[in-house]
């Protein structure tokens, strides 16, 4: 767990932020993935996605069922229901199942490299009224000094007081992430939970 | 219970509290006093229940001689109209006047008025209190009438000696009849009463010789009468003036006011009336000397900013300069009214959540505060905060304190407040306001 690499995807979040960009990049580790999927879950980030060097294909680039496909879709469906359960992919005597009544199904697959050094985490980034929704990110723990906090220090810190030597989450919609034995939980989750753990970072 | 006790007898009573209610038609050899032991719920223990607590009802019970004393009272407070009103009704009103009353009358339910009706407080009621019972000469002014409503010729020609002399004596008869409607006192008068009589008699023969029906006649009597009609008036009469000290004190000649180009081009600008901006509270914060170094030496002017504010969320700041120390102040006040931005307030009372700002070397902080912690800032931010409207604020400018960036960038912090449903939207998210939640919504 590197909060040195940690520091570096704070600062480049907020630099990419102030230059506006709708797409970034961040390496890949288990603590950056939990951590993204928090942020999204929190509404800083509209997208996070498992990539190459390359971006990927964004939704709308990717081929879809066509309106009238969808529509013979639901005509099928609506006399016969049954499709609508999956089928299995090959039957007992090694044949092909017989192409589904309901068309082909898409599945949109993005590139991944085998290689693990190349892949990278693909982030979208959020603005509102021309204004950026994660404007600040920064670090609790730092490297040479983890800050482990108790329940109900967060609590605390969660209603603005100040807990050890952190500070109250005072700026109106701060929030906190905070590491701990359950996965990467907001702070007033970890609250509702009774959990303590490292707290990682802030983000306004 | 104690062991003693055979279990024959708690079980004696158990059998018919598990059954359902005995049935409607009882059995013809049960008895009634047998029905009544059934009935009663199983004790289990030896000591007497306590009787349950009668339930409320929900609303409380009006009985019925209550109501109809209230339906007395409305009676008395609003009654309906006898026979007798009804015909005086009907000579003041037309048939659908009156249809028209008679509808919202039957409408309104005089219970409700006598619970519920009472007299208006809110801000949009009327001006004015008015059964429109009496006419009032201010706002009641008669209608004109239009020389299409005069039946036959209009014409008029002058008077010659006599006819005027006959007019005069008509019209003076009429006003006196007017001044004492019981007759001319006769008979042998008071000085007092004698002296009044000729004055008026004087009067009214004044008032007679300047009558236009005096002046001019023609074949029309009808056509002579609207002479005097005020409802044929070109000109209505004029407005009662009303004399009094207060009057008399706060009246204002046009010419005593002086109009200043500046605040005109402001109200303009604003699209307020004066009253609106007598409202705006401004304090000049800051004063100093500048000197600007030209060719022909230095030239000395003066700096001014002021702050303006209406105590209630909104909040200007003005710059102003000008080698006349009187004009650079009122240039900067007219700019502070202008840059007025509104400041949104949580519970009308603080910010939403902590500010900072930075604008140059100067770094201000501001915190927001529980109610009734009071304004613990410093001076500027505490004039600023109480322009604004702000009661609970604390505040720290760790760097610069230089006065002309403390207050722009307090006025900044203020003015660009991320609101908590901004945010909401922004992060697609649902905030809510535990404080408002915990305090049922009446917090302020």
């Amino acid at each position: 767990m590197s909060l040195v690499n940690l520091a570096h995807v704070c600062s480049h979040l907020q630099n990419a932020s102030k230059a506006r960009l709708g797409l970034t990049s961040i390496p890949v580790s288990k603590l950056h993935v939990n951590l993204m999927l928090g942020l999204q879950r929190e509404g800083f980030l509209s997208s996070v996605t498992l990539g190459g060097t390359t971006p990927p294909k964004p939704f709308l680039l990717q081929p879809t069922t066509s309106p009238e496909e969808l529509e013979t879709m639901a005509d099928t469906l609506a006399d016969e229901p049954w499709h609508a359960y999956p089928t299995l992919p090959e039957s007992q005597d090694g044949r092909k199942a017989p192409p589904s009544p309901l068309g082909e199904e898409r599945v949109f697959d993005v590139h991944v490299p085998l290689n693990p050094a190349r892949r990278r985490l693909w982030l979208g980034l959020k603005y509102w009224n021309n204004e950026p929704v994660l404007r600040k990110m920064k670090l609790i723990s730092k490297p040479t000094r983890r800050i482990w906090l108790t329940s109900e220090e967060l609590g605390k810190i969660t209603r603005t007081r100040q807990a050890g030597f952190v500070k109250g989450l005072t700026t109106p919609g701060e929030c906190m992430f905070v590491t701990t034995d359950r996965g990467i939980l907001e702070a007033r989750e970890c609250v509702e939970r009774r959990l303590g753990g490292m707290a990682l970072c802030r983000i306004a | 219970m104690s062991v003693c006790r055979p279990a024959r007898c708690l079980f004696s009573r158990a059998a018919p509290t598990t059954l359902p209610k005995p049935s409607p038609s009882p059995l013809p050899f049960s008895s009634s006093a047998a029905r009544h032991h059934h009935n009663r719920p199983r004790s289990f223990h030896t000591s007497t229940p306590r009787p349950a607590r009668h339930r409320r009802p929900h609303y409380p019970s009006i009985k019925a001689d209550d109501l109809k004393l209230l339906n007395q009272a409305a009676q008395a407070t609003a009654p309906v109209y006898k026979k007798s009103e009804l015909s005086l009704l009907q000579q003041q009103y037309t048939p659908d006047q009156l249809a028209a009353i008679e509808a919202a009358e039957a409408v309104i339910d005089r219970k409700d008025l006598y619970i519920q009706g009472s007299l208006r407080t809110d801000p949009w009621r009327l001006p004015y209190e008015d059964d429109l019972a009496e006419v009032d000469p201010v706002t009641d002014i008669p209608d004109k009438l239009s020389p299409e409503s005069i039946k036959g010729k209009k014409t008029f020609r002058e008077a010659n000696a006599l006819e005027r002399d006959e007019a005069i004596a008509r019209i003076a008869n009429e006003n006196m009849a007017k001044l004492y409607p019981d007759g001319v006192p006769e008979g042998q008068l008071s000085e007092k009463d004698q002296q009044r009589l000729e004055e008026h008699m004087e009067a009214a023969l004044m008032q007679a010789s300047m009558d236009p029906r005096a002046v001019y006649t023609g074949p029309n009597q009808k056509a002579l009468d609207t002479l005097a009609d005020p409802r044929h008036s070109r000109i209505y009469a004029d407005l009662p003036r009303i004399e009094n000290r207060m009057m008399r004190q706060t009246r204002r000649l046009a010419s005593d006011e002086e109009e200043d180009p500046r605040q005109k081009r402001l109200l303009k600008y604003l699209d307020w009336d004066k009253d609106k901006l007598k409202q705006i509270r401004t304090k000049t914060l800051v004063v100093h000397g500048v000197t600007n170094q030209t060719r022909m030496g230095k030239i000395q002017s003066m700096y001014f900013l002021t702050i303006a504010g209406n105590g209630n969320g909104l909040l200007g700041v003005g710059e102003g300069k000008s080698v006349e120390p009187e004009e650079g102040k009122k240039q900067s006040v007219m700019a502070a009214i202008r840059n007025l931005r509104p400041v949104p307030r949580y519970e009308n009372r603080t910010i939403f959540g902590d500010l900072e700002k930075k604008v140059g070397a100067t770094k201000v902080q501001l915190f927001s505060r529980p109610p009734g912690f009071g304004l613990r800032v410093q001076h500027l931010i505490f004039e600023m905060a109480r322009a604004a409207g702000l009661h609970d604020l604390a505040a720290r400018t760790p760097r610069s304190r230089n006065k002309m960036n403390v207050i722009k960038a307090t006025w900044e912090a203020l003015c660009n407040q991320k609101l908590p449903d901004e945010i909401a939207r922004a992060r697609g998210k649902k905030l809510v306001d535990v404080r408002k939640v915990y305090y049922g919504g009446s917090v302020h």
